[in-house]
């Protein structure tokens, strides 16, 4: 029987090799893919813990969402065949004008990785765009992130956008290097989250997730 | 007193009139500065506006390659930068370009309420592919013009100023450009061989030129690396002592070895608590650029005040652009009492000034910095 310890272990290490055997057989053994799902989000937890505290860092971070990443392709097809698909969508960019995304990257990968589906609309993304990309994927969460100065004042005109559009109870999270939570709070986004692993319980909170 | 014996006060942990003062700019706040100065009757110098060798029509190097260096002079600033190396690569003319180690860039406009801006953005990386590194040419750092203007600083202006050789992005910054930031993060994790082999291309370059510019008689070297993030390091310290620790190292034992007065800085934003005892044991004498939002410069004074100067300190994430003149003034204030209480620092803002920040908060830093005695 395929060894859900042992792929959470291979999450929490990196291996995707590993990750992606393991699940390979779970699927062919016929597994509960909730039950697979659940050891890979287990992975994803902990290493969110680690990061948190500063037992690791960003290079662990990065190859152990490609360690889940892989894993879950593998799991995809069953997932979606049983109907099976994550309770929130997250739409997520850097502000327009700004380029980087390393931090937004990370944020999209604890966020699969705590199983909200995410919709990464990439850097330089404009107000319009995440208006009309929120409402065509019905996301409960956006997530925007900025690194500059310059660009993040952008980020009062998204949450306008959102706002004045009418799509629901959508949430916004914002996040990135110069953002604070006072900044936050003035421009009336619903959350801030200082790092990746936050941004999960950013998100969790906002939209009530368990 | 001289800009330079202001400077070699303030290292020497002497108490000396004011506390020396480096600002470098963007260049289109530059530009912002130059308008108002003349202003306020600077006289117009339509050849000032102009670098040195004419081809960057208008452009201010941040890192000091090619400038005149009329504006940092014109604000009583201490120190002169002249570089040599990758960083020189940043804010190049046109809407793309590819830089001579093979990296594209892309111009990338900002709007801000004082204007409009440019950064430029590393979006192009030629050693992506692994079959592209063993066969990679870097250019050469022996080639004799990428020295003149380090010459002409020296001889025009190492009398009066405090001259800083500049080879940042020294490993890390420049290794990454080349590879791709995320990729690199990667690899550094899971190929070793190979982090070594593209980490060993700008460490090289920089290594000679470093040497090269103590031999001609820099007062201090700057190199450096962003290794840190807004909350702690931005790769494990076990990591950065395996790949950059040695290396960073050599580098410095070469140059002292050439001037054992030269002093050496490290420029590293962000949160690097990590790796301060071991940056003091290469021998880093100066910590820059002190981001105060991440280590907090009073506490930095009272635990690694023996051990290391600093140049830098001024908040450019939240006072420079969104505080109050008076923010800034208290700031300056708060510095000079705290970290540069008797001496051991060279005041500055912590990047290059921006387009976002206020001329009333720029005019405060500098008039306070210039104005409070030290003490």
């Amino acid at each position: 029987m395929a060894d859900l310890a042992a792929l959470t272990a291979a999450i929490e290490a990196g291996d995707r090799a590993t990750a992606v055997r393991i699940t390979r057989e779970a699927v062919d053994e016929g597994m509960d893919p909730r039950a697979v799902l659940g050891a890979m989000t287990a992975a994803m937890e902990v290493i969110g813990a680690k990061f948190q505290c500063n037992e690791i860092y960003v290079p662990e971070m990065l190859i152990s969402a490609r360690a889940m990443k892989e894993a879950t392709a593998v799991l995809e097809p069953v997932l979606v065949k049983a109907g099976i698909r994550p309770e929130h969508t997250a739409v997520l960019g850097t502000i327009k004008g700004d380029l980087h995304d390393i931090g937004k990257n990370l944020v999209g990968m604890m966020w699969k990785g705590a199983n909200i589906e995410v919709i990464d609309l990439g850097t330089n993304v404009t107000a319009e765009k995440f208006v009309e990309a929120a409402k065509e994927h019905g996301a409960t969460i956006v997530g925007i992130s900025a690194l500059l100065t310059t660009t993040m004042v952008g980020m009062k005109d998204v949450v306008a956008a959102i706002r004045a559009a009418n799509l629901g109870d959508v949430k916004v999270i914002v996040g990135g290097a110069p953002v604070t939570q006072d900044f936050a709070d003035l421009i009336g986004a619903d959350g801030y989250a200082s790092d990746a692993a936050s941004a999960v319980e950013a998100a969790k909170t906002a939209v009530g997730m368990a | 007193m001289k800009h330079r014996d202001r400077v070699l006060m303030a290292l020497a942990r002497e108490v000396p009139d004011r506390c020396p003062m480096q600002i470098s700019f963007t260049p289109e706040f530059a530009d912002r500065v130059r308008a108002d100065l003349v202003a306020r009757g600077m006289p117009e110098n339509p050849a000032a506006a102009l670098n040195v060798d004419g081809s960057r029509a208008g452009e201010h190097n941040p890192h000091g390659g090619g400038n005149t260096y009329e504006l940092e002079r014109a604000l009583d600033e201490d120190l002169i930068l002249t570089s040599v190396g990758w960083a020189n690569e940043y804010y190049r003319e046109g809407d793309q370009y590819v830089d001579e180690w093979g990296v594209l860039w892309r111009s990338q406009p900002y709007e801000t309420r004082f204007g409009a801006g440019r950064y430029t953005e590393m979006v192009g990386h030629p050693l992506a592919d692994d079959a592209a590194i063993a066969s990679y040419v870097p250019p050469d750092p022996y080639r004799e013009s990428l020295y003149a203007d380090a010459a002409r600083v020296i001889r025009d202006f190492r009398d009066e100023y405090f001259v800083v050789g500049v080879t940042v992005t020294t490993i890390w910054e420049t290794a990454w450009a080349l590879r791709g930031y995320t990729q690199l993060l990667i690899d550094m994790v899971t190929d070793e061989e190979l982090t070594d082999a593209i980490l060993e291309i700008p460490f090289q370059y920089h290594m000679a030129a470093a040497e090269r510019l103590a031999r001609m008689g820099v007062d201090m070297l700057w190199t450096g690396d962003d290794i840190g993030s807004q909350r702690g390091m931005l790769f494990a310290p076990t990591t950065w002592r395996h790949f950059y620790k040695p290396r960073m190292a050599e580098l410095i034992a070469r140059v002292k070895a050439i001037n054992p007065a030269l002093k050496v800085a490290y420029h590293t934003d962000g949160d690097v608590r990590e790796v301060l005892p071991e940056l003091a044991e290469i021998g880093i004498d100066v910590l820059n650029p002190v981001q105060p939002a991440c280590m907090d410069p009073a506490w930095l004074k009272r635990e690694y005040g023996d051990r290391f100067l600093f140049w830098g300190s001024m908040d450019e994430q939240h006072t420079l652009p969104f505080g109050t003149p008076q923010d800034v003034r208290d700031e300056v204030r708060l510095r000079l009492d705290t970290i540069g209480r008797g001496g051991g620092l060279i005041l500055g803002p912590t990047h290059h000034v921006q387009l976002d920040t206020p001329l009333e908060n720029f005019w405060a830093m500098v008039e306070t910095i210039r104005e409070t005695p030290c003490r």
